[in-house]
């Protein structure tokens, strides 16, 4: 069986093509496995946000291709885009972006809502997924009354609300202190080896980079480095923030 | 969860919505005050017509109203007017004989159109009676005696009391003139037609123009406006040979009036929902850009473009229809008011509203028969203002909406 869930061949995206231009991401060639817990580190300006938002179907490659599952994504018209991201890419970002006149049970819901489930499948999987963020006492609070670690935690949730192939985090911690970080991390890390959910991550943090068990660094839009892919058979160790 | 999402949107900012809300209402009041302003004096013009002027129906020969020649009376009148009378749906109708003469008095001379009248039996139908400014009611002791209206009396410096030559033709078609003294002066809200219409009692008329009993028209009053098509359609079916008319056939700009009017204040209301419409827009593009990250991060999270279509068009629709109810209580309570109160327009120039045939003191209602058109241009308003920044949030890219 074919565990690769991230399959990117030589994409590229250029800014300004016909000024002065700026290769945000220049020739990366990428695969991800099922389960891995990977961060995408490097400078600002090195291009990872842009490669995060081609994976995830929000921006289109100028070159090469993106083939998640199978399925090469960037042969999708924007409207089939907004139904693959719905069905299989939970997306986590820097400012969490909950929805501010939902509460937090409703923007969980709201993804479940969107693919259609029933409401006793939206109600058990909101029950599971606030247990295991450890916020089942918050379910009908607005973000605006949730501390920034606790908004993060709802984001993870709601991420993982339609049971996506994959979690794409950008800058997951970049607004939390260091115990919301630590909490939220562990949250990730457990649903990674718990249910075999792949992360990919793109941080300037120690403490995300540290727990990383695949660490990729892009540096103009290149991959300088990678630790290469891990035997994820093994159990990972995580080293404590 | 989209309706809950818009109800609660809207909210977002109170001051700002509070703000267009209010100006629906206001709005809303102001199209509501323009129909039920225009109905009144329509209603008001419609009553004038009926009930002082035309009445609901006339009966007449044929061939009279061609040239009013006197010799045109209604063949067998009595028995015609003792059967209208009988008739269910009948109020009042009273028998009238006319022609059209001269007046004349020592200063100068006015045509007119006589009249001849059973006084008891026209103030039933034409409210003569409460038209009255000076003098006194047709006495029965004295003979030769005219009412006339307020504007012909200035015009020929007359009042009661004054002696005025009446001249016309007779059956004959001799020259007739009689001497008569002004009984008493009226005043109804036509100036136009007090200053033509002169009235006498019908024997003495008939004695001068030598048609004897008869008479050249009946004016029917009915108790209920809305039985008038059926009543005339009857009556044309009983009598063949006589000229059944309605109000609508006599004073046919009356009507045409009507429904100008009332596609008028149609075409104002929808000028001032065009107004409220640049209110919503400008609102809606607001809280449009205001969450544009927002609305990034939905599409990003596979919201697709028909749901936030539907989402900035239930936003807008709840915030116009939120301020419906209070324009809509405002409205009711306003015409409420002055429909207790009245309301005078004797401001705007009695004396030019009563040459055109309205009255001054009017009753607004409450246009409920039109409040299901309003709430639809109110709604389509709400509709068409939604669609640009609708348009705008869907034209978003979710990418830069993230970036903002």
């Amino acid at each position: 069986m074919n565990n690769t869930v991230i399959d990117v061949h030589n994409i590229s995206r250029v800014y300004n093509p016909d000024t002065i231009p700026v290769y945000a991401v220049n020739n990366v060639h990428l695969h991800l496995q099922r389960g891995e817990f990977t961060a995408l580190v490097g400078p600002s300006g090195s291009g990872k946000t842009t490669l995060l938002n081609m994976i995830g179907g929000l921006d289109k490659p100028d070159a090469g291709t993106i083939i998640i599952n199978g399925m090469n994504i960037t042969e999708l018209s924007p409207r089939e885009l907004v139904d693959f991201r719905l069905h299989n890419i939970g997306f986590v970002f820097q400012s969490y972006n909950l929805i501010p006149v939902l509460t937090a049970k409703e923007n969980v819901e709201f993804i479940m809502l969107l693919q259609g489930k029933s409401k006793q499948e939206r109600d058990q999987r909101v029950q599971q997924l606030f247990k295991e963020i450890g916020m089942e006492d918050k379910l009908n609070v607005r973000p605006a009354q949730l501390s920034s670690g606790q908004q993060q935690r709802v984001a993870v949730a709601r991420a993982l609300a339609s049971k996506p192939q994959f979690i794409l985090a950008d800058e997951p911690t970049a607004n939390l202190d260091s115990k919301s970080a630590a909490n939220l991390l562990d949250i990730m890390a457990l649903l990674n080896a718990d249910e075999n959910i792949t992360f990919l991550f793109s941080t300037h943090d120690q403490r995300v980079i540290n727990r990383a068990r695949r660490v990729i660094t892009l540096v103009d839009g290149k991959i300088a480095s990678d630790t290469a892919a891990v035997d994820i058979s093994q159990p990972h160790k995580f080293e404590t923030v | 969860m989209v309706l809950r999402m818009a109800w609660r949107n809207i909210w977002r900012n109170k001051m700002r919505s509070l703000v267009i809300m209010f100006s629906i209402a206001t709005g809303l009041l102001a199209g509501i005050a323009v129909l039920s302003l225009y109905d009144a004096m329509m209603n008001s013009r419609v009553r004038t017509v009926i009930d002082s002027e035309v009445a609901h129906i006339q009966l007449h020969h044929t061939n009279f109203k061609k040239d009013y020649d006197p010799k045109y009376v209604i063949a067998n009148g009595d028995d015609v007017l003792q059967a209208i009378k009988k008739m269910p749906q009948v109020k009042a109708a009273t028998a009238r004989s006319i022609t059209t003469g001269m007046l004349a008095t020592a200063t100068g001379s006015a045509g007119v159109t006589i009249n001849g009248i059973i006084p008891e039996e026209e103030y039933k139908v034409s409210q003569l009676k409460q038209k009255l400014t000076a003098g006194k009611l047709f006495d029965e002791n004295k003979k030769s005696q005219v009412m006339i209206g307020k504007k012909l009396a200035v015009k020929m410096k007359l009042k009661p009391g004054s002696k005025l030559v009446l001249t016309f033709t007779d059956t004959s078609g001799a020259i007739v003139s009689a001497a008569f003294r002004v009984a008493a002066i009226y005043e109804s809200a036509n100036a136009p037609l007090d200053e033509r219409n002169v009235y006498v009692r019908m024997n003495e008329l008939n004695e001068l123009l030598l048609s004897n009993a008869s008479f050249h028209e009946i004016a029917v009053l009915l108790s209920k406006d809305e039985t008038l098509k059926t009543v005339q359609q009857n009556m044309q079916q009983l009598f063949p040979s006589v000229l059944v008319e309605s109000w609508k056939d006599i004073s046919p700009e009356t009507d045409l009036m009507v429904d100008t009017v009332d596609q008028y204040s149609y075409i104002i209301m929808i000028i001032i929902m065009l107004a409220l419409a640049f209110g919503i827009i400008n609102t809606m593009l607001m809280a449009i850009l205001e969450r544009t990250r927002e609305i990034g991060m939905m599409m990003a999270l596979g919201t697709n473009r028909s749901k936030l279509f539907i989402l900035v068009l239930c936003e807008t629709l709840l915030l116009t229809l939120a301020g419906t109810p209070i324009g809509v209580l405002m409205g009711w309570l306003l015409t409420a008011y002055f429909h207790t109160k009245g309301l005078d327009l004797s401001g705007w120039g009695k004396e030019m509203m009563s040459n055109f045939g309205f009255g001054t003191m009017i009753y607004p209602e409450f246009p409920a028969e039109r409040l299901p058109a309003v709430l639809l241009i109110v709604t389509a308003t709400a509709l068409v203002s939604c669609l640009f920044p609708a348009v705008k949030a869907l034209k978003l890219q979710p990418v830069e909406a993230l970036r903002r």
